[in-house]
């Protein structure tokens, strides 16, 4: 069962991907990686990560997307005008990434490891390393998150 | 779900997520590919923090969404701040800021 939600949901997320990098509104972009990433979230939870998955959905989905999409509000769409296809640079995107990805199945393949057991990793499994060993980093995410906003008011400030 | 089954969910994410950032010319849209290319090496950290039944991946996952969060933010505010001087978010309309 676990086995056939993780297809589903691994095929939902690369197929929103693609459409969210190929699709020519940006709005209709932005919607299909939110649905890209819930759908990650869902693969996260089959495989047991289950704090990784709420946090996925919570962060990508609800802040990081809808901020994006807040600022597309205050742009003029219809002043993006429409983007040539090139077919150099889609020759070699496309290249550059299939040389990419066969890299990584490669590696994938002669890796060698065991079939992946899901223990279930909650808030309060992954709380133990993460306020013990990885305290400081913590911490220091928690600066670098106000640097982050700090910056972005000041540069997003207007001119007067 | 074997780890090959990550890794191939990882790789694809990575390779639409390079072929975005290579083909488009919006900015928006190169976020989102960045995005991708975040996520793509989460679902791999997550996938090696089950295999060795080891959470650290999974803490390391936490950090990136935090980074990802910054970046997003800040590179939001340059692209509206840029979008107010150009009126554009065509990367070829940025090309002063070349050298």
């Amino acid at each position: 069962m676990r086995e056939i939600f993780f297809y589903l949901f691994a095929f939902l997320s690369v197929a929103f991907a693609v459409i969210s990098v190929t699709h020519r509104n940006v709005i209709k972009g932005g919607i299909a990686l939110l649905s890209s990433f819930v759908s990650l979230g869902a693969v996260y939870f089959t495989a047991g990560a289950e704090f990784i998955g709420i946090v996925q959905v919570i962060v990508y989905g609800g802040a990081i997307v809808v901020l994006y999409l807040f600022a597309l509000m205050t742009m003029d769409l219809k002043s993006f005008g429409k983007e040539p296809l090139r077919t150099l640079s889609v020759a070699v995107g496309g290249a550059v990434s299939l040389v990419l990805l066969v890299s990584v199945l490669y590696a994938g393949y002669k890796f060698y490891g065991g079939a992946v057991t899901a223990g279930i990793s909650g808030a309060k499994e992954i709380a133990l390393p993460l306020f013990y060993r990885f305290l400081l980093p913590f911490e220091v995410v928690s600066v670098l998150l106000l640097v982050a906003t700090v910056g972005a008011v000041a540069v997003g400030r207007r001119e007067e | 779900m074997t780890p090959f089954d990550f890794f191939v969910l990882s790789g694809l994410l990575f390779a639409v997520g390079l072929f975005g950032v290579i083909v488009r010319r919006n900015v928006i849209s190169l976020f989102f590919s960045l995005e991708l290319l975040l996520n793509s090496a989460n679902v791999l950290l997550v996938g090696f923090s089950k295999l060795h039944r080891n959470l650290f991946g999974e803490v390391f996952v936490f950090f990136v969404l935090a980074v990802a969060a910054a970046e997003a933010a800040v590179g939001l505010a340059v692209v509206v701040a840029l979008y107010r001087y150009r009126k554009s978010v065509n990367t070829e309309d940025f090309s002063i800021l070349r050298w």
